[in-house]
């Protein structure tokens, strides 16, 4: 006890030194923190964006569909498998589809779509397509209104022609590409959705009709209510090819996948193909999305699935972007590596010079009397003390960001977020919760501190009183 | 015109009545009589039926044919019905393909030549007959086999540097007596065996004796195998060249 006063009384004897060394390790957990919270975030929103635009946590399959993505290695659908699949306890719903690709035309515009058969309400519980509605378009007739209205600030109407055209499922981003304050969206908003409402219809099952990605439409210079040629090759070769009218846009955060994406009724899709009542994945909507429950899941139901068919997990089918995520991350672990380096060798500077600084010191309590092994215990306690109070000060600072930035992640806006879309990222950098690399984090820069520690102790030890009382 | 066309028909019936011994005809002579008595000599008009054979499915479309001469074709599907109502044209180096229920004309572009008609293993190029046996190739008598009790010229047809044929070279057996394709064998640019072709039912068909049933089989795909059926067929109907336009293959039944 009497050691840890005198530990705590010589901190603040100099009381600069102390904070700054504390103030290194403070920055050091600081930044590991909210770094890692930043990327572990942006891994599990782009892992979200992919299953729940998507693939789904699981789907069965038909067994060679994954190989070789063609129609006629789609499966029946079995309305008894189904319901064993549903009395399974973590499968919550089966989502049916039909996928496919074709050349989706309008007059000489031909491109290349990845046609998806979805039932628009089951669909729902996967992914969320009918948040994905475009409910706003910012298009040239909405910018003239909004730039003839007194309301309108200046500032906004200067923005109006970086956002021509785009579309928007919600008025949150609206306001943010506008760069509208929350004090002022009460009045200003009201009046700007009203000028840029888009009239989106929706599809039914047995009703034909389509909903096109929003860049497709753009592309192909389709809007509601105009056809949609498609043409492909349909089950057992047989040609595929319908028109069908354009009932909705959706906006899909995948600017890839927006690029291309035309959703039909499924049971319309299983006729454009003739292929009815077929399908070429069940996807499972699952309670527990842990990788361990996951897991455990598709044991339980491999016995049911019959020979032909088999269930995918998510992982196996997002090979890209699981594998991309990993190598972000190892380059991730890398820059903390460089962080750790370089705070490290700061710590390392301050206790140096803290060393050499009281050489003196440290020569005369011996000389008087004090024991090596208690100066020694004091130093440690003392460093501990410095170290204990960086890294709570840091963890404490990271916490309060980390906690509220779980709830408003950072959205990039006009120039900057075009510049994520085009690299075909969401332009949105989510916290990850608090969770275990919050210890590891902490341990790391407490190593750090014990390892910057032997040099002091090395010293005392092998100081010579003598020598020490001469500087 | 038409005296031109009764002088060449009396001239081939002559030909044809007039035993020529094979010693004296040449392997193109052979190749051209029988492609010439089985698409026709100015036309043909015939009713088919194609079933693709696969291991797992097969699948059966009927359509009906006029061709005139190498320059001009026009194949339109009659059944399943779901693919009912589509045609192919073909005039000169161009080929379209009509598609009702989207209303849509779509020019196929020459590299579409190589690929299945129908999802079948005929290519575009052998539904159209774009290249020619007679005139793209260089033909040369290998000898003589006996297939199915018939005695037939082998000919070894090489393609020649120019043409734009998918096969590097083709082996032919045809029968002696009745000038028939019974047996092909297509060979890519590097020598491999792509497909081999049969002529089977030789049957009397307006007039004509020929093979009615055709089967394409595919080296390379185990199980695979496309039939071809001839129901009807006749040769040397009156067909005006204005037949073969875009227009008549939205209205041809």
């Amino acid at each position: 006890m009497n050691n840890l006063k005198l530990a705590w009384r010589n901190l603040w004897r100099n009381r600069r030194r102390t904070l700054i060394t504390s103030a290194s390790i403070f920055f050091a957990v600081f930044f590991a923190l909210v770094m890692r919270s930043l990327q572990l975030g942006s891994y599990d929103h782009m892992y979200r964006n992919v299953i729940e635009s998507y693939s789904g946590y699981m789907q069965v399959q038909h067994k060679d569909f994954w190989d070789e993505k063609i129609v006629d290695n789609s499966f029946a659908f079995d309305p008894v498998l189904e319901q064993q699949l549903l009395g399974d306890e973590n499968i919550v719903a089966t989502i049916p589809r039909f996928e496919s690709f074709a050349l989706a035309s309008n007059g000489p515009k031909t491109k290349g779509v990845l046609v998806m058969g979805v039932d628009p309400v089951k669909e729902n519980h996967l992914s969320d397509v009918l948040n994905k509605k475009v409910r706003y378009r910012l298009t040239s007739e909405a910018i003239e209104k909004i730039e003839r209205d007194d309301r309108i600030p200046d500032k906004v109407k200067t923005l109006l022609p970086l956002f021509e055209n785009s579309a928007y499922t919600n008025t949150g981003r609206l306001q943010l590409d506008l760069d509208i304050q929350d004090k002022e969206a009460p009045v200003l908003m009201p009046v700007i959705e009203e000028y840029c409402y888009f009239e989106n219809g929706s599809i039914r099952m047995g009703e034909p009709g389509v909903w096109v990605g929003d860049k497709l439409s753009q592309y192909l210079e389709l809007g509601i209510g105009d056809t949609i040629v498609l043409i492909g090759q349909g089950y057992h070769a047989t040609t595929a090819a319908g028109k069908y009218e354009i009932k909705g846009i959706v906006k899909l955060p995948l600017p890839d996948l927006d690029n291309k994406i035309v959703y039909l009724p499924l049971d319309i899709c299983q006729g454009l193909y003739n292929a009815d009542n077929r399908l070429t994945s069940l996807s499972l909507a699952v309670d527990d999305n842990q990788d361990k429950a996951i897991g455990e899941t598709m044991e339980r139901i491999s016995s049911m699935i019959p020979e032909n068919q088999r269930v995918m997990e998510w992982k196996e089918m997002n090979e890209v972007t699981v594998s991309q995520m990993e190598a972000d991350n190892k380059g991730g672990m890398i820059m903390l590596g460089i962080l750790y380096l370089v705070i490290a060798f700061g710590v390392f500077g301050t206790v140096l010079m803290l060393t050499a600084e009281r050489k003196r010191e440290f020569g005369m309590v011996v000389a008087i009397g004090m024991q090596k092994r208690k100066l020694a215990s004091i130093m440690t306690l003392e460093m501990m003390l410095v170290g204990l109070l960086g890294i709570l000060a840091g963890a404490l600072v990271a916490t309060v960001i980390i906690l509220y930035g779980l709830d408003h992640p950072l959205v990039f806006k006009g120039e900057m977020a075009k510049m994520f879309e085009d690299y075909g990222f969401e332009p949105k950098l989510a916290f990850w919760k608090i969770d275990t690399y919050y210890i590891w984090q902490l341990v790391i820069v407490g190593l750090m501190v014990l390892i910057a520690l032997g040099y002091p102790l090395r010293k005392i030890f092998g100081m010579k009183v003598v020598n020490a009382l001469r500087v | 015109m038409k005296t031109k066309t009764i002088f060449i028909f009396t001239l081939l019936l002559a030909a044809s009545i007039v035993r020529v011994s094979g010693q004296d005809l040449s392997a193109k002579d052979i190749i051209r009589k029988a492609d010439e008595k089985f698409n026709g000599e100015k036309t043909s008009i015939s009713l088919m039926a194609m079933t693709i054979v696969r291991p797992t499915w097969e699948r059966t479309i009927e359509f009906k044919n006029w061709t005139s001469g190498r320059e001009y074709a026009l194949t339109l599907i009659t059944a399943p019905a779901r693919d009912k109502g589509q045609s192919f044209l073909k005039r000169q180096n161009e080929m379209w393909n009509w598609n009702p229920t989207i209303s849509r004309l779509i020019k196929l572009p020459p590299s579409m030549m190589s690929q299945g008609w129908m999802g079948s293993d005929y290519t575009n190029d052998d539904i159209l007959k774009e290249s020619s046996v007679v005139n793209d190739y260089i033909h040369e008598i290998e000898g003589e086999e006996e297939l199915d009790g018939r005695i037939c010229w082998k000919i070894k047809m090489v393609a020649k540097e120019d043409a734009d044929v998918i096969w590097g070279h083709q082996v032919r057996w045809i029968d002696k007596k009745d000038f028939l394709f019974l047996k092909s064998e297509l060979y890519d640019e590097d020598g491999y065996l792509i497909r081999t072709e049969l002529g089977k039912e030789i049957k009397s068909m307006d007039g004509r004796l020929i093979p009615t049933h055709i089967e394409l089989i595919p080296e390379e795909e185990e199980g695979q195998m496309t039939l071809l059926e001839i129901k009807e067929i006749s040769f040397n109907d009156p067909i005006k060249d204005s037949f073969y336009s875009q227009q008549n293959m939205k209205r041809v039944r």
